[in-house]
């Protein structure tokens, strides 16, 4: 009879091998196969199912404590009678389909059923000295009836359809568990096998391991092929100090790109990995992969804290100017907002990528970002970024950053002004200290600002220069007018625009622009009076205008070519530098300055009037009354020189008189 | 351009002597039998003279240095040409008839081209336009202006110019006038004149815009010759300026009942009455400014020499340092705090 050896690789004693002469004849089909060897009868018993097994007295000397009975093309397991001293028993490449008929053997030490057809695990709760059971390659479904196998070494389920691992937490000696090859999806309730060196969990469908760490002293743990794809699902392994060999080979997460190295940096302990032994170098490369990961993870973690402060401060601005817009009529009282006054803000700094500049925090931003956010409370009314080129401002309180010492390289740097959320007219007060803050900022974008009149583009002339504007739809009603486009074209012209939201200006809207409004800006300059001129246009451009009217002809007609040179070279735009726009709040405030005047004025002119009027009426008096008076003049003159010699007389008495 | 109305006596330097010029008008009865204060406030002498003398003060640095009697001059030398009222407040427009009609002509030949140009636009942006030449035009005049023109109907419709134009001028400059015939108008509509007949309306009359509603139970507007009686009344006695009555009476005996708007309508399609005002030239000829097209082409070809010019121009870099710039070069020096704010018209090369 021969036995191969068993499936078993380590094995604590010796292997079972134990050639034997005898042959073993081919039997066959039915209940009870009749094999008789020369030392081996089945012969059927007086139960006509089972066969009764009889060894020649030989054999039994001989091998009194094993019985090798593979491909014996059982079917069920033969009564064995009279070798209660058996301690090996091998059933291996059978059909047998239920252990049975083995209570008796007290003795067992080693059982080897592999490859049968064992549906359960059943027949063993008196071999309480059985340390190998091997039951690979069955049908079995369920690790059940193995409370009394106490002294269990070795326990080979391979190749079966367990689905979990259950009924082992007594086997405080099993040393081997070989579940290979069955319908595991995970790993728990591995508490209890205080001894477990090893564990095969070889082609199964775990996705996660769980309580290895209860394992003192397992030392190999093979997973491979399975279905393990981050280590978060099987982090309990960096908790087991005992473990030294690990293979992960087959494994969604074995062709992850951070695999090694986050294995390696979480299971320091071990020695080798897929089967492959783990030098220094790797080691420590890993560790250096890891510390770089974790930065990145702080980094981004960082990163989307910010935005996310950025995101929730712009939605509190835009709130905040709804409100203000009375778009939004009600105020939510449940907010876990709070809105308070922007505190003192951090100074910007400069380091080349994206630079928000926050108000202060009483959140610290180092804790994790779940954490973080919970703790937020929106304090911000206003928010100012720099990114790279662009300036961006929400908010009418960001208009004070302008004030800020900006460094010359980060001033520099900005092409693209962008305005949201804040008020027109506050904008045009700090063009100013954009113009000098910004000098290369070229391109402005407005959106929610409140823009409704194309007068207020007149604003925009103030600035050094404009290549492209973009003014968004979204809360700028002027938009929807047809000529707003044209109007800028014309008003800032002297800019030169290449793009009007997004679109390029060509040389036909130019030229339409100016059909348009040309003759606006023509009497906006020419027909105006002199004083006129200069007090809406200030001082800076007196000058430059007395030289121009000076050079140029009183009579509009006659316009000479030297005419056309020196008001091209003083600057195209002065015949439209007269359209200006002030703030409704400006204007408003100038009349109430001029009233006070008015009232002057009024009563001035009126004094004149009534002097006027009573010399007038003095006037026509002395009108009526003249000829009469005339008349009487003239009669007392000729009355008086009537008579010559008193006449004489009278004089030389007014001149004595005099005297 | 010249409008009757403003004197065409010449101020002395300082004070104004009334009567001392002379010609044939001077003299006419009806004007001698005004006191002093009926005939300055019927020729709205005194507002000029306040204005005028309000400019003054508020310009006097400017002023003195080349004369007040310059500035006179100036001043009632513009009031004539009706440019007085460009960029002013709206207060000073609305001030006289002569004002008013100013600024319509002003408005006109200013956006005469927009006109030219096909564009039909909506309220919001005449109104738009309007203040580029007064920054504080009200909102509810251009509203009952687009009113008329829209027959109350659809405030967002888009309007022709000319037809906003004519509307406007007749609701800007008889704007008083206007209010109380809506006055009379509710009256009456409201039967509340005794001599009210009923009368089963005809279809539309030709100066309507659209044909009546309702020719069976509902009867729209009022009588034609009752609301006649009425306006002639109100011209009578109205101290603010009116239509002229004759003309009135053509608008309203063409039809036997008008509503309201219809009214409106007819007076500010009424070429006569356009021509009574003065301001506007004939529907025909609106489009119509060769000395100002003229002038505009001037404008067209120097802007696009210029451009061109300043492209190559561009090129080089102007005498003080400054050039067109692309992202590749590098960002410009920020001037410190205390330098002078550098003119925009630095870059451009002096002679």
């Amino acid at each position: 009879m021969k036995t191969t050896t068993s499936s078993l690789s380590a094995f604590g004693d010796s292997s079972i091998q134990t050639p034997s002469k005898s042959r073993i004849r081919q039997g066959c089909h039915s209940a009870g196969p009749n094999v008789s060897g020369d030392h081996i009868n089945l012969v059927s018993s007086s139960m006509p199912s089972f066969p009764i097994l009889q060894r020649s007295s030989e054999e039994k000397i001989l091998y009194s404590d094993r019985l090798t009975l593979e491909r014996q093309k059982l079917t069920v397991c033969p009564i064995i009678d009279g070798e209660e001293h058996l301690r090996l028993l091998n059933f291996q490449h059978n059909f047998i389909t239920r252990i049975q008929n083995i209570s008796n053997l007290q003795r067992l030490i080693f059982l080897d059923l592999y490859d049968n057809q064992i549906e359960e695990i059943s027949g063993l709760s008196t071999l309480r000295s059985l340390r190998v059971l091997l039951l690979g390659k069955n049908r079995i479904k369920k690790i059940s009836n193995l409370e009394n196998l106490k002294s269990l070494d070795v326990l080979d389920l391979h190749g079966n359809q367990i689905s979990k691992i259950e009924n082992v937490s007594h086997l405080c000696d099993l040393r081997v568990l070989n579940l290979a090859r069955n319908l595991l999806s995970h790993v728990d309730n591995l508490n209890g096998l205080d001894s477990l060196t090893e564990l095969n969990l070889r082609h199964n469908q775990i996705t996660f391991v769980r309580d290895v760490d209860n394992l003192p002293c397992l030392q190999r743990l093979f997973l491979s092929f399975n279905n393990i794809s981050t280590f978060e699902s099987v982090c309990c392994l960096a908790d087991s100090t005992s473990l030294s060999d690990i293979t992960f080979d087959g494994n969604p997460i074995a062709q992850e790109s951070w695999y090694k190295h986050t294995i390696l940096q979480n299971m320091m302990q071990l020695r080798q990995l897929d089967m492959k032994r783990i030098t220094e170098e790797e080691r420590r490369m890993a560790s250096v992969i890891a510390k770089k990961e974790e930065e990145k993870k702080r980094e981004s973690q960082k990163q989307s804290l910010l935005k996310e402060k950025k995101r929730l401060t712009i939605n509190n601005v835009a709130r905040k100017w709804d409100l203000q817009q009375h778009r939004v009529t009600s105020i939510a009282a449940n907010q876990d907002r709070k809105d308070s006054d922007s505190p003192s803000q951090d100074p910007c700094q400069v380091d080349g990528s994206t630079i928000s500049a926050f108000p202060e925090e009483t959140g610290s931003l180092d804790s994790a970002l779940s954490n973080a956010l919970q703790g937020l409370s929106v304090t911000d009314t206003h928010l100012v970024e720099v990114d790279g080129d662009t300036l961006s401002l929400y908010g009418s309180g960001a208009l004070e950053s302008l004030d800020r010492n900006w460094s010359v390289q980060t001033a520099g740097m900005v092409t693209t002004v962008s305005f949201t959320f804040i008020e027109f007219d506050e904008i045009v007060q700090v063009l100013p200290k954009l113009k000098i803050k910004f000098p290369n900022s070229l391109h402005l974008k407005f959106k929610e600002t409140n823009l409704v009149m194309l007068q207020q583009f007149n604003a925009l002339a103030q600035l050094r220069r404009i290549d492209q504007l973009t003014i968004d739809p979204q809360g700028n009603p002027v938009v929807s007018f047809t000529l707003w486009k044209y109007y800028v074209l014309f008003r800032l012209s002297h800019f030169s625009m290449q793009k009007i939201n997004g679109t390029e200006v060509t040389q036909n809207d130019m030229i339409m622009a100016e059909r348009l409004f040309g003759i606006l800006a023509h009497v906006a300059s020419s027909e105006l009076p002199q004083y006129r001129l200069i007090s809406i246009l200030g001082d800076a451009r007196k000058k430059q205008f007395r030289y121009l009217l000076e050079t140029k002809g009183k009579k509009p007609g006659v316009v000479s070519e030297e005419n056309n040179d020196s008001k091209r070279l003083v600057g195209e735009n002065t015949n439209r530098a007269t359209l200006n726009y002030t703030t409704r709040d400006f204007y408003n405030e100038k009349l109430e300055e001029i009233k006070e005047k008015k009232k002057f004025c009024k009563m001035y002119i009126e004094d004149l009037v009534k002097e006027a009027t009573e010399i007038n009426m003095k006037n026509e008096a002395l009108q009526k009354l003249w000829p009469q008076m005339f008349i009487e003049l003239v009669r007392d003159a000729v009355i008086e020189i009537r008579n010559k010699s008193s006449y004489m007389k009278l004089c030389l008495q007014q001149i004595t008189d005099q005297k | 351009m010249a409008t009757e109305r403003a004197g065409t006596w010449l101020p002395e330097a300082g004070k104004l002597e009334l009567g001392s010029c002379c010609g044939p008008r001077m003299l006419s009865p009806e004007r001698l039998a005004l006191t002093d204060y009926e005939y300055l406030a019927q020729r709205h002498v005194l507002t000029y003279m306040e204005d005028a003398v309000c400019q003054l003060l508020e310009n006097k640095e400017d002023i003195s240095q080349y004369g007040i009697a310059r500035f006179f001059t100036e001043y009632f030398n513009s009031v004539c040409q009706g440019t007085h009222i460009l960029f002013r407040e709206f207060s000073f427009i609305q001030a006289t008839p002569h004002n008013r009609a100013s600024f319509l002509r002003a408005f006109w030949r200013c956006f005469r081209t927009v006109g030219k140009n096909g564009d039909l636009l909506t309220m919001k942006e005449y109104h738009c336009l309007l203040q580029l030449l007064c920054p504080d035009f009200p909102l509810e005049l251009t509203q009952k202006a687009a009113r008329i023109v829209l027959m109350d109907d659809a405030m967002d419709c888009l309007m022709s110019f000319s037809d906003f134009l004519f509307a406007f001028q007749i609701q800007f400059y008889y704007s008083e006038f206007l209010e109380s015939v809506a006055a009379i108008y509710q009256d009456l509509l409201s039967g509340k004149n005794p001599n009210t007949v009923i009368v089963p309306t005809s279809s539309s009359g030709q100066h309507r815009q659209r044909p009546a509603l309702g020719e069976a139970s509902m009867l729209e507007g009022v009588e034609a010759s009752l609301f006649y009686q009425c306006l002639e009344n109100l011209c009578d006695r109205h101290k603010y300026s009116c239509p002229p009555p004759a003309l009135v009476k053509e608008v309203l005996s063409n039809v036997q009942r008008l509503t309201f708007y219809g009214f409106l309508v007819a007076l500010s399609k009424h070429h006569g009455i356009n021509q009574a005002l003065g301001a506007l030239p004939d529907k025909g000829d609106l489009m119509h400014d060769p000395a100002m097209d003229e002038e505009l082409e001037r404008l067209v070809v120097r802007s696009r020499l210029h451009r061109t010019s300043r492209q190559h121009r561009a090129q080089e870099p102007g005498t003080f340092g400054f050039h067109r710039r692309d992202k590749l070069e590098a960002p410009e020096r920020v001037p410190s705090a205390s330098a002078p704010t550098p003119s925009p018209y630095r870059w451009e090369p002096r002679e």
